[in-house]
């Protein structure tokens, strides 16, 4: 098998802060394949932007350090790279995508020109050339009358519109990998699909892969090849998204999935919940870290020894808590 | 009798500019909404960012005082009331906001924020409202200890139940909800939206929920009104809404929420365009002119007042969308 387009391996960031050392992602690896889509889902502050970050190397500095692991693109560590050379990796190869495109965009200059900017950064051309290549990309990303939008200013444009306005400045240089970070959650639903639409229509013609991270388990259901689901830093289950979603195994997994309001369940019954919260990063359990909250009888040992990762086959993996171990061996 | 009876309410918002900050047009935020809420019931409220969903919610406490229609509660017109006679209404009606970080006093402890409605309303010794404010924490879920300590100390799942024992102190017969779960986590959301159905078996409260996601709007409401550019376009009991949406923007709705089964992918019809501007809306039905629908133009002027077409559901009349 060809080496995969990415793979992180038991990547570890951690923060300085007053608190001293604190690991915000603990030993996450995954693989994302040319062409496809990997979701990865998680409540806030589960690790899953801080992951992106470092696979761009934007931590905030010099607090954010990569401790451990590796981020293997096309054969090369990341992590090792000189800053120079990560560089011309950011948008020529890997371009990312946030949630505001607001505060993403430059208020006080014209988005063409920021468009422009993009583009003149990573291959000399004329400005008459970059102006427009800027209006194609507008009318690739599905911005009505290009050539007027061009001119104007990030405050005249809806949010569905900064938003793609933001997608044409990271496709501009075709990279190979685009990480989305919650690309629609500050949008409507009705734009929120048009923009998931777009995605996959760009996605169709460029067979770039695509890293959506969301906490919205329906956009993952509907978009992404695979899931890798969160929790507290570390990866709790990965897999194909239809094996997640037919038979999760990771009892915050099943949780997740069945905390959803859904629209055809009688209303005003009462939702199942995951009782609890989220343990703080400053005394996060050695062992399982979902132990407290978990529904399943569980001895103490749990929380203080680092439970094993199952491979259950067909690319189904998962934190093997002995809580659940037992069922999986037996099914 | 119904609890809360709203006829044809509308508020408008001068927008000012120029030298002399003259009113160059007006904002029809809300542009003629009616419906009734029964005591112990809950309506939802779902439309996308800009509707008016939450100015709706606004002028009927009189956080706004609206520009025409009435708002009736428990038979009292208050729509036009001074702000002076509010004080004994607001008892009855109380607000639970999106973001609980923002509508909770930082300078204040826990303490001081659930005794501030009794001081506020005249009510009880100290030690009887430290004794009720304990009592409040203990029936939302928190641990009396709260008491003494700061906002900041919570999560937002824990402020928003704090923000819940702070609407619940005067046993109101009405909670308005504006979005009070759509800053939260998937788990902490069924948390506290379980929390609310309790609440609502044990006190007999009514809510009007208000939400941008149908789904959740769904689960919570007997009844949901589907809102687009300050008018009710829709309005049905929840599964009847759910199983037989009628007009064409609650189509849309539903057809763009992402379900979580992938199972279940689909090709989407997908709406063009943007909601229109408050200001300046296009005459006759909207959302019809959004869509560009051939026979919008019949709309316009037509009357456009919901019409019942089957028992409790109601529709915008309009021969674009319907």
């Amino acid at each position: 098998m060809a080496a995969p387009l990415l793979e992180v391996r038991d990547l570890r960031v951690g923060f300085q802060t007053d608190h001293g050392l604190l690991t915000a992602v603990d030993d996450v690896d995954f693989v994302l394949e040319a062409g496809k889509t990997l979701g990865l889902v998680g409540e806030s502050g589960c690790g899953k932007s801080v992951t992106a970050m470092s696979l761009m190397r934007l931590l905030p500095q010099p607090a954010g350090q990569i401790l451990a692991g590796q981020v293997l693109f096309e054969g090369r560590d990341l992590t090792k790279l000189p800053l120079e050379d990560m560089r011309k990796i950011r948008g020529n190869d890997i371009a990312m995508i946030f949630q505001e495109p607001m505060t993403a965009l430059n208020p006080v200059h014209r988005v063409g020109r920021q468009i422009i900017e993009a583009i003149q950064l990573h291959e000399p051309t004329t400005p008459d050339k970059a102006l427009r290549r800027a209006v194609e990309l507008m009318e690739w990303v599905g911005i009505p009358a290009p050539d007027q939008r061009v001119n104007e200013y990030p405050h005249q444009l809806s949010g569905g519109m900064r938003q793609r306005v933001m997608i044409a400045m990271a496709l501009s240089c075709h990279p190979k990998v685009l990480i989305a970070d919650e690309p629609t959650t500050a949008l409507d639903v009705t734009v929120q699909a048009q923009i998931l639409e777009l995605l996959k229509r760009l996605q169709r013609e460029t067979g770039m892969a695509v890293i959506l991270i969301t906490h919205d388990l329906g956009v993952v259901a509907e978009t992404c090849d695979d899931v890798a689901v969160m929790y507290a830093g570390r990866i709790a289950e990965r897999g194909p998204v239809h094996d997640i979603f037919a038979r999760p195994l990771h009892p915050y997994t099943q949780g997740l999935i069945r905390c959803l309001p859904k629209l055809d369940h009688p209303p005003k019954t009462d939702l199942p919940v995951i009782p609890g919260m989220v343990p703080s990063l400053r005394d996060m359990p050695s062992g399982c870290r979902f132990a407290a909250r978990c529904p399943n009888p569980h001895s103490d040992d749990v929380l203080t020894t680092r439970q094993p990762w199952k491979d259950c086959g067909g690319g189904h993996g998962v934190e093997a808590c002995a809580c659940f171990a037992s069922q999986l061996s037996a099914s | 009798m119904s609890l809360l009876s709203v006829q044809n309410l509308k508020m408008h918002f001068p927008v000012r500019g120029g030298v002399f900050y003259t009113t160059k047009a007006t904002c029809k935020a809300v542009d003629g909404v009616s419906f009734e809420l029964n005591p112990g019931e809950t309506l939802g409220l779902v439309g996308e960012s800009g509707c008016g969903k939450s100015t709706v919610a606004r002028s009927i406490v009189r956080l706004l005082k609206p520009t025409a229609g009435s708002v009736v509660f428990n038979g009292n017109d208050i729509s036009a009331q001074p702000q002076s006679a509010l004080r004994t209404m607001r008892r009855e009606m109380q607000m639970v906001f999106q973001d609980p970080a923002e509508s909770l006093n930082p300078r204040h402890t826990i303490g001081q924020i659930l005794e501030e409605p009794f001081i506020i309303q005249k009510m009880g010794t100290r030690a009887e409202r430290g004794e009720w404010a304990a009592e409040l924490l203990k029936r939302v879920g928190l641990p009396t200890e709260a008491l003494h300590r700061y906002p900041f100390e919570f999560s937002g799942g824990q402020r928003q139940r704090i923000g819940i024992a702070r609407a619940l102190a005067l046993k109101p017969k009405l909670i308005v909800c504006d979005e009070p779960v759509s800053a939260l986590d998937v788990s902490v959301q069924a948390q506290v939206l379980n929390l609310l159905l309790e609440l609502q078996r044990d006190f007999g409260l009514a809510y009007l929920f208000i939400a941008h996601d149908l789904s959740v709007v769904q689960h919570m409401s007997d009844r949901v009104a589907v809102m687009y550019l300050g008018k009710i376009v829709e309005l049905a009991p929840a599964t009847e809404l759910y199983q037989n949406p009628r007009h064409a923007y609650t189509k849309a709705l539903l057809d763009a929420i992402p379900i979580a089964d992938p199972t279940k992918r689909r090709e989407r019809q997908l709406l063009r365009g943007d909601v229109p501007s408050p200001i300046n809306p296009p005459a006759g039905c909207a959302f019809g002119h959004r869509m560009k629908h051939p026979k919008w133009e019949q709309s316009v002027g037509m009357d456009l007042t919901l019409k019942e077409v089957a028992p409790g559901h109601f529709v915008q009349p309009c021969p674009c969308c319907t």
